[in-house]
C-alpha cells in the first residue's frame, strides 16, 4: 500500500486542437457518463442547459477566408483555482492528487464559486432533476445524482480515476499511463484527448504539455489550469 | 437640560403647557389608528403577503422559478441584499455622524433614521438566504459547534459578510434601543394593560436617575463609535463579495470606499423620505423644519458628488486601460444593453440632484425630498448594474448571456418595499418616532 | 472469465490491434445474456455489439450493470432486477470504430431507454396519419398483419418492404421472408445508402463497395463535396484517420482541403476550404485534373495516358468559372497535390445534386493522375463482403416512389419515409395497407394499419457488416439485455407471421452469421469447429479478418462528360439554392427523438432543441435579416417557416439547414418541433443512379416580421476585437 502512495498523481489533460473536428462526442459521452440533468427547450432558452463540456465556437476571418475555431472547455482543474476560496462551506475544495472536487451534498447553492470561475464551466441544478421512466434506466449508479439548488461541474470523471485505482490495486500494481480514461477522451474520434499524470514525466499528457504547441486558457490569470490545448497549426 | 431626578423643579404653567404640547404631538400618534394608517397598512400588508408566498413559491418549486441562469447566477436578490445593506447606512451612520459631531438639527432625526436602519438590515440580511439554491440550510453558514466538526470557509468572502451583518444587526439594534430606553419608561407610565406590561419590561425599569442617565449618554457615545467603524466595514465587506472576486470590473480596489461612499448615499435618501413622510402624515411640522431638510439636502448633494467621483474614477480607468474583459462590460453599460440603465443612473444619482440640491432656490423640502427618490432609485440601478451587467459578460464570450426577473424575484422585491413600511407604520404606532426625551425632561414625577 | 482471460484469448488471434486496446482500459467482456443472478450488485461487465444509430456499423462495447424495472405480478407490482445498460464505448478491436463513438453513438442508451418507445402492438383507430391507435395482444396483431399480407401476397410484386440500408443479420431474415412472399427484395429509401459513391466507385476504379481512403498516411488530402468527419458514410472511422494524419505521424502533419458548398465539420476542420458551387464539384475536378494534365504535374504513364489526354482538353477557364473559385487557388491546389509524396483525392456526395454522380467519378478518377489508386495514402478497394449472402440482402435504393406508388402492402422497418421524402405521404395515406415494425411512433408509423414493434436494438441479437472497412468486418453479438416492454424482435415476428401464412423460415442470427463465415472465410485461428469460432467471435463483439487479397482495380474510363447541375425553381422567383443537409446530431433526422442530441448545440449555430436556416451575411444583409428572424423559406414544392442564423461561412446566395426537427411525429421530444428542410425539396434525382438530389431544389426567403424560437446555447460566435486607439 505504501509504495503505491510514493508519488501522488497531477492528474490534468491534454486537448490537441490540431485533431479536434468539433464533433461534440464528447459531450453526449460526459453526459452519458455524468447524469447530467437533462434540458428542456423552455429552460434551454433561459441559458440553463449543462454542459460540463462544452465545445466553444469562434469564427475567424471573412468569407472565403474564414474558419470556425473550436475549442473543446470542461473545468480546468486550476491548481489556483479561483472558484475554491469563495465558497463558504468547503463545497468545492482542492484534492491531494489535484482535482477541484464539488461535494454536492455539502453545496448550499450560493452560486458565488460560478461567478468567480473564469471559464464559466460551473453549472447549477436550477430545479431538481428529471428523468422520465425509463431513461433513469441509464442512470450512471458510479455518478451522485444532484439535488435541486446545488452546483455541479466537469469531475474529470473522478468515478473513473477511483475505478482505475482500484482495479490497479486489487492487481497488486501501480497505476499505468492510460488506466484512467474520463468519459470524453475515451469516445474522441479523433483522439484529440489525452488525459494522465502531470507528475509522471513519462505519460503521454506530459509530454504533450510540454510540446510547443501547448498553451493554456487564460494563463495570465494565474490559475494554474490542468487542461493543455495544443494550438492548431494552419497550413495554407 | 436638568435631568438629576432630586431636584424636583416646580413647573410654571408654562412650562406644563409646553410639555403637554410635546406630550401631545410625539406620542399621540401612538394612541389612536386613522383610517389612513389602515389604509396604508393593508395595502403594505398585502404586498407582503404576496412576497411570502412568492417566496414559499420558491423554496417549493426550486430556486429556479428565479430568474438567474447561467452566466448571470446571481439577480435581484443580490440587488436588493447590497441595496438594503446600503440603506441601513442611514440611519446609524448618519446619526452617529451627527451624535459624534453635536449637530443640534439632528434630534428629530435620528430614532427616525435609526429605525431604518433596523429595518433595511433585516430585510437585507434575508436576501442572501431568499437567494440560496437550499435556502433551509443557510445555517450552514453560521460557525456553530457540531458534533461533525465541520465549520464554514472563513476565506470566503460570504462568512465575513455573514459576520459582518450579523455584528451590524446586533449593535445597529442596540443602537436603536438604547436612546429608547427614556422614553419607554415614559410610556410605561402614560398607558395602561397590556402596553403597560410592553413598555415596563422593554425599559428595564429604568427610573431616571442620574447615574443611569450617566450611564445611558456613555453608552450612546460609545455606540455611536462603534456604529461607525461597523458601518464602514460592513459596507466594505458586501463590497468585497465583489471585489475579492477575480470577476472582470469587480476585481477594483476602490470598491471598498464606493459602496461605503453609495450605500451613505442612498442611506440619506432614504431618511429624507421618511422624514418627509413623518412630517406629512404625522403632522411633525414644528419638529421637521426646513433647515433639517435643507441640511439633509446638502448632506446629499455632498454624497451625491462623492458618489459621482467615484464612478468617473471607476469608468474612466477601465476607458483608458481598454483590458478586454472589463472594456466589454464598460460599452455593455455605456453603450451596450445596459445603457437605459446607465443613463438613468447618471440622470438620478447626479445630474437631479445636482441640480435640484445645487441651486440654493431649488432646494426645498419637496424637492430634497424628490430627490430622496431618484438616489434610490439610482443607486438601486447602479447595484443592477454591477451585479447584473458584469456576470452578463464573462471572460470567454461563448458563455455570455442575458437576465431578466421573473414574477418570483419582482414580487419580493415589491414586498421588501412594502414590507419597510409596514414595519414603519407599525413602530409609529407602537414607540414615538422622534425621541420625546431629547425635547422635554421625562425623568421627574407623573405630571 | 475475466478481461485477462478476454484479451489472451483474442491476444492469440489477432495480435496488432490488441495490444492497442490492452493498454487502453481494462474491461470484462462477457460471452451470454447476462442471467439475473449473475447480476453482481456494483460490478460492471462489458459486452460487445454493434451500433445502429446511423449506417456505418460501429463496434461498441456495452457497461451492463444491475438495474430494476417494475412488474405486475398477481400479488401486485413488483421489482425485479435486471441487467441495464448504462454506458456505450466503442469497441476497441473494431477496426471502424477503434474504440471510439460519434455524438449519435453515444445517446443510443436513450434510444432504448426511451419514455416513449412502443411497448406493444398496436391497431389503428383512426384515420391514417390521425395516430390514433389501440393497443393489441400479439396474436391479435400477427392475426391482423398476416391477413394483410396475405391479401396482398396475391400480387407479390407488389408488395414493398422499406428498410435501412444496413447488411446483416436482419437483413437476411428480412431477405428469407420476402422470398417465402415472392415479394421484390427490400428496398431503402436513399439516405444512407451512398448510391452515389457506389455507382461512382464501381466507374472509376471497377470496384464493388466504397472505397477506404487512406488518408491517415496521406500528406495531402483533398476531399470534394463529402462531410467525412460529419455525417458521411462513417464518420468516426474517418475522424479517427484524420487525427492520426493530422498528429498521429511525428514530424509529418497531413494537410486537409476541402472543397464543398456548405461549411460543414470538415470544412471546418480544414486548413483550406474552398468554397465551391453547389452542383460545382464536377468543375472542380476537372479543373483540376486540366492542370495536372496540362502543367505536367504527374508521370505521365501509359495507363493514365488517355485520362491525362481527356483532362488535358478540359477548358479550365470555364471550369472554375462554374466551381465559383478563383484560377489561381485552383491552380494552387493541383500543384499541391502534384506536389504531396502521397496525396489523396476524397469523393463523395454529403449533398446529392443532379450531377453528383459525375462529380464522383471525375474526383475519384484524380486518383489516377496522382498515383493514389490502391497504395498506401491513397485510395484502396473495399475489402471482400465477409458474406456475400449478408451482402446481398442490403436493401438497395430503387426509385421507391414509383413501387410505392403501386404498392398493395408497405411494410415499414426502421426507415422514415414521410419525413425523408414528404412527398411519399399521399402515397401512404392511400396505399391500401401499411404495417410498421419501428420501435417508435414516427411520421410514417402514423400511416400503418398495425404497428408490430421491433425490440430496440441493444435488446436483440445481430450481426451487421460496417459499409467501409479496412479488411472484411462483420460486427455484432449476441443480445445484450432482456426486453424491457412488449415487444418481439423482428426477425421473430417475421418467422411468426411467415407460420400464419403457411410459410416456414427460420430467423437468422448472430451465432449462425458467424458459423457461415467460418465455413466461407475458414479463417486461419485455432478454431477447430465453426461453433468455437462463432463463440470467440460472440465475445469479441465481431469478426475482422486480416487484410485479404485486394480487388483489383479496372483500368480507367474516360472522365464523364461534363455536366451542369440542374436546379428546380425559376432564379428569378427562387433566387437562392437551397441545401439541406444531414446533421451530426440528428443524420437525416432519425435521431430528433433523443434528449441527448436534442440538447447538443449544433457545431455552426449552436442551436439546441431547434435548428436554424443558415443565411450567407450578404443575402442577411439585403434582406434585413438577423440572427434569430423568423423567415418563410418557400420553394416550388412548398414552404417551411423557421429562424434564422447568419452563417458567416455560408455561400453567397445559398441557405443551407440541416436536417432533423419537423417531425410530425417522433416522440415528446422531436413531435412538432421546428420545420423540416426535406419537405422543400423538388423531387430531383441524380442522373445515373436514381438518387433524390437534396440540394437541387431553389427556394426564396420571405421576412415574416417575427422573432424567436432561437435557443442557441453560445450566441456570440466571434471573440469580442477591442480596438486600442
Ligand atoms: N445504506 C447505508 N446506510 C448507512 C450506512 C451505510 O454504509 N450504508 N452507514 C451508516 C453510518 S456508519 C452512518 S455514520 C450514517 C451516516 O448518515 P448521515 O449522517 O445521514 O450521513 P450523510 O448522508 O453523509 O449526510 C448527512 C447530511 O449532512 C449534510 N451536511 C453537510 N454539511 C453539513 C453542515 O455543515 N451542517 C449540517 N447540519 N449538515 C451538513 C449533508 O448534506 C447530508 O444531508 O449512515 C448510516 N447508514
Ligand atoms: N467517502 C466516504 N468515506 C467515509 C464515509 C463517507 O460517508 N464517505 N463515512 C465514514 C463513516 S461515518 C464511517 S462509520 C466509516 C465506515 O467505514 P468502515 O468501518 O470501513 O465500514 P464498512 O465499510 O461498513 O466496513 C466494515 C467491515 O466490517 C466487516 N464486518 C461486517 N460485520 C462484521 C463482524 O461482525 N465482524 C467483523 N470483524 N467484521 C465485520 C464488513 O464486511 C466490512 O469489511 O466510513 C467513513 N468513510
Ligand atoms: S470528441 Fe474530440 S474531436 Fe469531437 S469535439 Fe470533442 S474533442 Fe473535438
Ligand atoms: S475551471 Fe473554474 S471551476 Fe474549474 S477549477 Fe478552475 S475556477 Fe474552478
Ligand atoms: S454554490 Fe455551492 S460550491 Fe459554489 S460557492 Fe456556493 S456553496 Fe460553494
Ligand atoms: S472529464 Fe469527465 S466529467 Fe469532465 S468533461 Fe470529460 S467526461 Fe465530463
Ligand atoms: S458513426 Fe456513430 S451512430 Fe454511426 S454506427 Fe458509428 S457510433 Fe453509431
Amino acid at each position: 500500500m505504501e509504495e503505491r502512495r510514493t508519488r501522488t498523481p497531477r492528474w490534468a489533460m491534454a486537448i490537441d486542437l490540431d485533431r479536434c473536428t468539433g464533433c461534440e462526442a464528447c459531450v453526449v459521452a460526459c453526459h452519458a457518463e455524468n447524469n447530467l440533468p437533462l434540458s428542456t427547450p423552455e429552460e434551454a432558452a433561459k441559458g440553463r442547459a449543462v454542459h460540463w463540456i462544452r465545445v466553444d465556437r469562434y469564427w475567424e476571418g471573412e468569407f472565403p477566408d474564414i474558419r470556425l475555431k473550436y475549442m473543446p472547455v470542461l473545468c480546468q482543474h486550476c491548481e489556483h483555482a479561483p472558484c475554491e476560496p469563495v465558497c463558504p462551506v468547503y463545497a468545492t475544495y482542492h484534492t491531494a492528487d489535484g482535482l477541484n472536487a464539488q461535494v454536492y451534498n455539502r453545496c448550499i447553492g450560493t452560486r458565488y464559486c460560478a461567478n468567480n470561475c473564469p471559464y464559466s464551466v460551473r453549472f447549477f441544478n436550477f430545479f431538481e432533476p428529471v428523468w422520465p421512466a425509463p431513461l433513469s434506466l441509464g442512470l450512471n449508479p458510479d455518478v451522485a445524482i444532484r439535488p435541486g439548488g446545488v452546483m455541479e461541474k466537469c469531475t474529470f470523471c473522478v468515478q473513473r480515476i477511483k475505478r482505475a485505482r482500484r482495479e490497479a490495486s486489487l492487481e497488486g500494481r501501480p497505476l499505468r499511463d492510460g488506466d484512467v480514461q474520463p468519459a470524453c477522451a475515451q469516445s474522441c474520434p479523433a483522439e484529440a484527448i489525452v488525459f494522465g499524470d502531470l507528475a509522471d514525466p513519462d505519460s503521454e499528457v506530459s509530454r504533450r504539455a510540454g510540446s510547443a504547441r501547448s498553451t493554456r486558457l487564460l494563463e495570465d490569470l494565474g490559475t494554474e489550469p490542468k487542461v493543455f490545448y495544443l494550438s492548431r497549426l494552419s497550413s495554407r | 437640560m436638568d435631568r438629576t431626578a432630586d431636584s424636583t423643579p416646580v413647573l410654571g404653567p408654562e412650562r406644563v403647557a409646553r410639555r403637554e404640547q410635546i406630550f401631545a404631538d410625539l406620542l399621540g400618534p401612538l394612541e389612536s389608528v386613522g383610517r389612513r394608517w389602515v389604509l396604508a397598512a393593508t395595502v403594505s400588508a398585502a404586498f407582503v403577503a404576496w412576497a411570502a408566498f412568492a417566496w414559499a413559491w420558491q423554496l417549493l418549486h426550486g430556486i429556479g422559478v428565479a430568474g438567474i441562469r447561467r452566466p448571470v447566477f446571481w439577480g435581484f436578490y443580490i440587488v436588493n441584499f447590497v441595496f438594503w445593506i446600503g440603506i441601513s447606512h442611514a440611519g446609524t451612520l448618519i446619526s452617529a455622524i451627527l451624535r459624534l459631531t453635536g449637530a443640534t438639527w439632528r434630534k428629530p432625526v435620528t430614532r427616525a433614521a435609526e429605525a431604518i436602519t433596523v429595518f433595511a438590515l433585516m430585510i437585507g440580511a434575508m436576501f442572501p438566504i431568499i437567494h440560496l439554491g437550499q435556502a433551509w440550510k443557510f445555517y450552514w453558514l453560521i460557525p456553530y459547534p457540531n458534533e461533525r466538526l465541520i465549520w464554514p470557509n472563513f476565506r470566503s468572502p460570504l462568512l465575513w459578510d455573514v459576520t459582518a451583518i450579523f455584528t451590524y444587526l446586533s449593535a445597529s439594534f442596540l443602537y436603536l434601543y438604547l436612546p429608547l430606553i427614556p422614553d419607554l419608561a415614559l410610556l410605561a407610565g402614560r398607558s395602561h394593560g397590556l402596553r403597560r406590561r410592553l413598555y415596563c419590561l422593554l425599559s428595564l425599569g429604568w427610573r431616571g436617575s442620574s447615574r443611569e442617565w450617566h450611564a445611558l449618554e456613555h453608552a450612546m457615545k460609545l455606540m455611536a463609535a462603534v456604529i461607525l467603524a461597523v458601518a464602514v466595514s460592513v459596507h466594505t465587506v458586501v463590497s468585497w463579495d465583489f471585489a475579492m472576486a477575480i470577476t472582470p470590473t469587480w476585481h477594483s480596489t476602490i470598491f471598498g470606499p464606493y459602496f461605503v461612499a453609495g450605500a451613505i448615499f442612498s442611506g440619506i435618501a432614504a431618511l429624507v423620505i421618511v422624514m418627509a413622510a413623518l412630517r406629512r402624515f404625522l403632522g411633525f411640522h414644528n419638529y421637521l423644519l426646513p433647515v433639517h431638510f435643507d441640511n439633509l439636502g446638502k448632506l446629499l448633494l455632498l454624497m451625491s458628488l462623492v458618489w459621482t467621483y467615484f464612478t468617473v474614477a471607476e469608468y474612466l480607468t477601465i476607458w483608458y486601460g481598454k483590458q478586454p474583459a472589463e472594456y466589454v462590460i464598460l460599452q455593455e453599460r455605456v453603450y451596450g444593453s445596459y445603457a437605459p440603465y446607465f443613463w438613468a443612473m447618471v440622470a438620478l444619482n447626479f445630474v437631479l440632484p445636482f441640480l435640484l440640491l445645487g441651486i440654493r432656490r431649488w432646494r426645498t423640502i419637496g424637492s430634497v425630498t424628490l430627490c430622496g427618490f431618484t438616489v434610490l432609485a439610482g443607486m438601486w440601478i447602479e447595484r443592477y448594474l454591477i451585479v447584473v451587467s458584469t456576470l452578463s459578460r464573462p471572460r470567454l464570450a461563448s458563455a455570455w448571456g442575458s437576465y431578466s426577473p421573473s414574477w418570483v424575484e419582482i414580487s419580493i422585491t415589491a414586498g421588501t418595499f412594502a414590507g419597510i413600511v409596514l414595519l414603519y407604520l407599525v413602530f409609529s404606532k407602537l414607540f414615538p418616532v422622534i425621541a420625546v426625551w431629547e425635547y422635554e425632561d421625562v425623568s421627574g414625577r407623573p405630571l | 472469465m475475466d478481461r485477462r482471460d478476454f484479451f489472451r484469448l483474442v491476444g492469440t488471434t489477432s495480435g496488432g490491434i490488441v495490444t492497442g486496446a490492452c493498454g487502453r482500459r481494462s474491461r470484462e467482456i462477457l460471452p451470454l445474456l447476462v442471467p439475473e443472478r449473475e447480476i453482481v450488485l456494483g460490478e460492471e461487465q462489458w459486452r460487445p455489439a454493434v451500433c445502429q444509430q446511423c449506417c456505418a456499423g460501429c463496434g461498441i462495447i456495452v457497461r451492463l450493470m444491475e438495474g430494476e424495472r417494475i412488474v405486475e405480478t398477481p400479488q401486485g407490482k413488483a421489482r425485479e432486477r435486471i441487467a441495464v445498460v448504462k454506458k456505450i464505448e466503442g469497441n476497441p478491436l473494431d477496426p471502424v470504430s477503434g474504440g471510439r463513438l460519434c455524438a449519435r453513438g453515444q445517446a443510443a442508451v436513450q434510444s432504448l431507454y426511451h419514455p416513449d418507445r412502443l411497448r406493444q402492438p398496436m391497431r389503428r383507430t383512426g384515420r391514417r396519419g390521425e395516430a390514433r391507435f389501440e393497443p393489441v395482444s400479439w396474436e391479435e396483431a400477427i392475426a391482423g398483419a398476416a391477413a394483410l399480407i396475405e391479401k396482398a401476397a396475391a400480387d407479390p410484386a407488389r408488395i414493398l418492404w422499406l428498410g435501412p440500408p444496413l447488411a446483416g443479420t436482419r437483413s437476411f431474415t428480412v431477405a428469407a421472408f420476402l422470398t417465402a412472399l415472392g415479394a421484390p427484395a427490400a428496398s431503402t429509401i436513399g439516405l444512407g445508402d451512398f448510391t452515389v459513391e457506389r455507382e461512382a466507385a464501381e466507374l472509376a476504379f471497377g470496384w464493388r463497395g466504397l472505397p477506404v481512403y487512406e488518408i491517415q498516411d496521406a500528406d495531402v488530402v483533398l476531399s470534394i463535396g463529402a462531410d467525412f468527419l460529419g455525417g458521411w458514410i462513417s464518420p468516426v472511422f474517418y475522424s479517427r484517420r484524420f487525427g492520426q494524419m493530422r498528429q498521429g505521424r511525428p514530424g509529418r502533419r497531413g494537410r486537409l482541403i476541402h472543397a464543398e458548398s456548405r461549411f460543414s465539420l470538415t470544412a471546418g476542420a480544414a486548413d483550406e476550404w474552398l468554397p465551391v458551387r453547389p452542383g460545382g464539384e464536377q468543375a472542380l475536378a476537372l479543373a483540376l485534373g486540366h492542370v495536372l494534365a496540362a502543367e505536367k504535374l504527374v508521370r505521365d504513364e501509359p495507363a493514365v495516358r488517355r485520362l491525362l489526354e481527356s483532362f488535358a482538353a478540359a477548358d479550365f477557364e470555364a471550369a472554375v468559372e462554374l466551381a465559383g473559385l478563383p484560377s489561381s487557388r485552383t491552380a494552387r491546389v493541383a500543384r499541391a497535390l502534384a506536389g504531396a509524396e502521397r496525396a489523396v483525392v476524397l469523393a463523395g456526395a454529403s449533398i446529392v445534386q443532379t450531377n453528383s454522380l459525375e462529380a464522383v467519378v471525375t474526383a475519384n478518377l484524380l486518383n489516377w493522375l496522382l498515383g493514389a489508386v490502391g497504395r498506401a495514402g491513397g485510395v484502396l478497394p473495399p475489402p471482400e463482403p465477409p458474406d456475400p449472402a449478408l451482402e446481398h440482402t442490403r436493401p438497395r435504393f430503387d426509385n421507391f416512389l414509383s413501387r410505392l406508388e403501386a404498392a398493395q402492402l408497405v411494410l415499414l422497418d426502421g426507415v422514415n419515409p414521410a419525413y425523408a421524402l414528404p412527398s411519399s405521404v399521399p402515397l401512404l395515406e392511400k396505399a391500401p395497407a401499411v404495417v410498421s415494425f419501428t420501435p417508435f411512433l414516427d411520421d410514417s408509423a402514423v400511416y400503418a394499419d398495425w404497428i408490430l414493434p421491433d425490440h430496440a436494438w441493444l435488446e436483440k441479437e445481430s450481426v451487421l457488416v460496417p459499409p467501409v472497412s479496412p479488411m472484411p468486418a462483420m460486427n455484432g453479438s449476441a443480445a445484450l439485455v432482456q426486453p424491457l416492454h412488449g415487444t418481439r424482435p423482428l426477425e421473430q415476428i417475421l418467422v411468426e407471421l411467415a407460420k400464419r401464412l403457411d410459410k416456414n423460415i427460420e430467423a437468422d442470427s448472430a451465432g449462425r452469421a458467424f458459423e457461415r463465415a467460418f465455413a466461407l472465410r475458414k479463417p486461419a485461428g485455432e478454431w477447430e469447429t465453426a461453433a468455437e469460432f462463432r463463440d470467440f467471435c460472440l465475445r469479441q463483439g465481431g469478426w475482422w479478418e486480416s487484410a485479404g487479397p485486394q480487388m483489383p482495380a479496372k483500368a480507367p474510363p474516360e472522365p464523364p462528360p461534363f455536366t451542369p447541375a440542374e436546379f428546380t425553381g425559376d432564379p428569378a422567383e427562387f433566387p437562392l439554392h437551397f441545401l439541406p443537409y444531414p446533421s451530426v446530431q440528428f443524420g437525416e433526422g432519425s435521431g430528433a427523438h433523443l434528449p441527448w442530441l436534442q440538447q447538443l448545440p449544433d457545431p455552426v449555430s449552436s442551436a439546441m432543441w431547434g435548428l436554424p436556416v443558415e443565411v450567407d451575411t450578404g443575402t442577411a444583409r439585403r434582406l434585413g435579416l438577423a440572427t434569430g428572424d423568423i423567415v418563410r423559406v418557400v420553394s416550388p414544392q412548398g414552404a417551411i417557416e423557421a429562424p434564422v442564423y447568419v452563417n458567416p461561412a455560408g455561400l453567397p446566395g445559398v441557405v443551407a439547414m440541416a436536417c432533423g426537427q419537423g417531425h410530425s411525429h417522433y416522440t415528446r421530444y422531436a413531435s412538432g418541433r421546428g420545420a423540416n428542410p426535406l419537405a422543400l425539396a423538388a423531387p430531383a434525382v441524380s442522373r445515373g443512379c436514381g438518387v433524390f438530389a437534396f440540394g437541387a431544389t431553389r427556394v426564396r426567403l420571405e421576412k415574416t416580421g417575427r422573432r424567436g424560437g432561437l435557443i442557441q446555447f453560445s450566441f456570440m460566435d466571434r471573440e469580442p476585437a477591442i480596438e486600442r486607439r
